[in-house]
């Protein structure tokens, strides 16, 4: 009880600190003067960056709410093979048949762990399914046409979100991986393999209205989970882009390897949805080299301040940390050794 | 967890707040697509993506508003018939007033501050003069030079070797005043945003403009500008420059972003 008081009292504290400083921002913004601009220009960019992702979000959370109502664990034991390995290699492919981009790719893996999915499974698919995905086909396709970037994007993202499951299916269980409330459906059993769905009877199928009412109430409970690491991001990504002049980091963008970083970093900073980050890297491709690009856009669907604000939701620190390190350090030796090669 | 076949408690505040926060951010995508601001934050073109969240928004407001006024009624009639609504859920949803206080900042940023698109204060360094290329291939010009945006002049003069080549080349174009910094008193810099997607990505082009007058314009107004380009020095290389015939002041256009 008295932990619980504390807690509350803790929250409380929290609520008042944001309260004042959202009270003072729309204060500053609406008093005139310089900083009230800085504050419209933050306002703007902020509302611009959560106003084209949170569609994502909703559709994300609709189809992990459509998917937590009628797919049952059986259904997944029918298309993810037994051996694991093979498992994770389906993993990163999975995004064909969930086609969700970045904001809505966690709510949907978190249901499927809640469906007893593979821990490992759930990473490549993770990784891969922000790209791995027709809508992203598509707009890679109108930006850059069938070529190099294209194909290097979608190969890039396969082997490196295979790669990482690999490493998880070797060397992570799953209670080192996930956090307990994500936890709890795979719990039991060294072997990740789904063995506890094919014992324990899952409901039958819903009828289709009580099943859509489901879909909905879980959706709306998972887009509330989601959308504060959402809305973090924006403010942070918003923040650092009325503060940090991107002129500085075109000019700091020189050379095969400083352009790469320079890259992952603007990925990571800009938080942009994978289904449209082609477009933008558009406005790259004059002044950066190719592997800079690629890796902008295999990195940045994979990890940016979003992303890394959802998978501390689901992940325990040291899978999140595995998760942020490996994508950063494989994009990056891509993007340098594709640079050398001379691919343009 | 939501178990609540046996006791049926009285919905909570917090459930209430949700809901009604779920019907305001409905609303408030609503009114961003009616009043046209839309504009300010994301490119046109991924407009339908505001109308499903606004759709999204109101479904999900509509059920759990549904459901909370159920569970009321069962709460008051002690029924102990399930009503449908059943969280059998395998984790749980940490949900408090502080995640809603974090999910009502859009909502209190959107609705209680004047929306506006990015201006000259939001230009971070240089103007560029390069046009953003869109989908691969060369960009399709208008017809008519008359309906000529800043982006396809840049672009027109980005496949063209020689700046000289448009001498005499007439042009109107809009835009808002932007003064670089070191400009004479009769320079400036008709600028717009191009928006690939969303504000993100906002990046400021430009034409430099010349006019006769000795006096400065004052910055971010909206201008419509006729002009015959004429190759000139600017930043220490020889571009194209519109000499200004006439500058009218214009209302902020409805689609103040260029779509590359």
């Amino acid at each position: 009880m008295d932990a619980e008081v504390r807690q509350n009292l803790r929250q409380m504290i929290w609520l008042l600190i944001g309260l004042t400083l959202l009270v003072l921002v729309i204060a500053i913004g609406l008093s005139g003067g310089g900083l009230a601009t800085t504050v419209s220009i933050f306002r703007t960019r902020f509302l611009g960056i959560f106003i084209e992702a949170v569609p994502f979000l909703l559709l994300g959370a609709m189809v992990s709410g459509l998917i937590d109502a009628f797919v049952r664990r059986e259904d997944l034991i029918r298309f993810i093979p037994r051996n694991r390995y093979l498992a994770t290699t389906v993993g990163a492919f999975l995004g064909l048949a969930f086609p969700v981009c970045e904001c809505g790719v966690v709510p949907v893996a978190r249901r499927l762990y809640g469906k007893g999915l593979p821990v490992s499974v759930g990473i490549a698919f993770l990784l891969a399914a922000p790209v791995m995905n027709p809508i992203v086909f598509a707009s890679t396709l109108a930006a850059f046409g069938f070529g190099s970037v294209l194909i290097l994007r979608f190969a890039l993202t396969a082997v490196i979100a295979i790669g990482i499951g690999f490493l998880f299916a070797t060397f992570m269980r799953p209670t080192q991986v996930l956090r307990a409330s994500a936890l709890a459906p795979v719990s039991g059993g060294s072997d990740e393999v789904l063995v506890a769905p094919l014992v324990r009877v899952s409901s039958d199928r819903q009828s289709l209205l009580k099943g859509l009412g489901a879909a909905v109430g879980s959706a709306t409970e998972d887009f509330f989970d989601m959308v504060r690491y959402l809305i973090i991001g924006c403010i942070l990504a918003a923040a650092l882009q009325t503060v940090i002049s991107q002129e500085v980091l075109i000019r700091l963008g020189e050379g095969p390897v400083i352009s790469v970083i320079v890259m992952q970093m603007l990925a990571f900073i800009l938080s942009v949805c994978s289904t449209v980050d082609s477009f933008l890297a558009l406005a790259f491709v004059g002044a950066f080299s190719t592997g800079s690009i690629v890796s902008f856009l295999t990195f940045g669907p994979m990890i940016d301040i979003k992303s890394t604000l959802m998978y501390l939701g689901v992940f325990q620190r040291r899978a999140v940390l595995i998760l942020l390190a490996m994508p950063l350090i494989m994009t990056l030796a891509a993007g340098v050794i594709i640079n050398l090669l001379g691919v343009q | 967890m939501h178990d609540q076949d046996h006791h049926h408690p009285a919905p909570s505040a917090l459930e209430w707040a949700k809901s009604v926060l779920l019907a305001g951010l409905g609303g408030y995508f609503l009114v961003t697509l009616l009043t046209g601001n839309v504009t300010n934050y994301i490119n046109y073109r991924f407009t339908w993506l505001s109308v499903m969240a606004a759709g999204l928004f109101t479904l999900f407001a509509g059920y759990s508003l549904y459901t909370l006024i159920e569970q009321r009624r069962a709460a008051h009639n002690h029924d102990h018939s399930h009503h449908g609504h059943d969280h059998a859920h395998d984790h749980h949803h940490t949900m408090n007033w502080l995640v809603l206080f974090i999910a009502m900042i859009p909502l209190a940023l959107g609705l209680l501050l004047p929306s506006k698109p990015l201006g000259a204060e939001a230009i971070n360094g240089n103007v560029s003069l390069n046009a953003v290329s869109a989908a691969g291939g060369p960009r399709s010009l208008p017809v008519d030079p008359f309906d000529w945006t800043v982006l396809d002049w840049l672009t027109a003069f980005n496949h063209e070797a020689s700046p000289a080549a448009f001498n005499g080349r007439e042009a109107r174009v809009i835009g808002f005043v932007y003064e670089e910094p070191g400009f004479p008193v009769d320079h400036f810099m008709v600028v717009r945003f191009t928006v690939s997607c969303c504000v993100a990505d906002a990046s400021a082009i430009g034409l430099p403009v010349a006019w006769g007058a000795n006096e400065r314009l004052p910055e971010n107004t909206w201008v419509e500008i006729s002009g015959t380009f004429q190759a000139g020095e600017f930043r220490g290389t020889v571009v194209p420059i519109l000499r200004a015939d006439q500058i009218a002041p214009i209302d902020q256009p409805a689609h103040p972003y260029l779509y590359p």
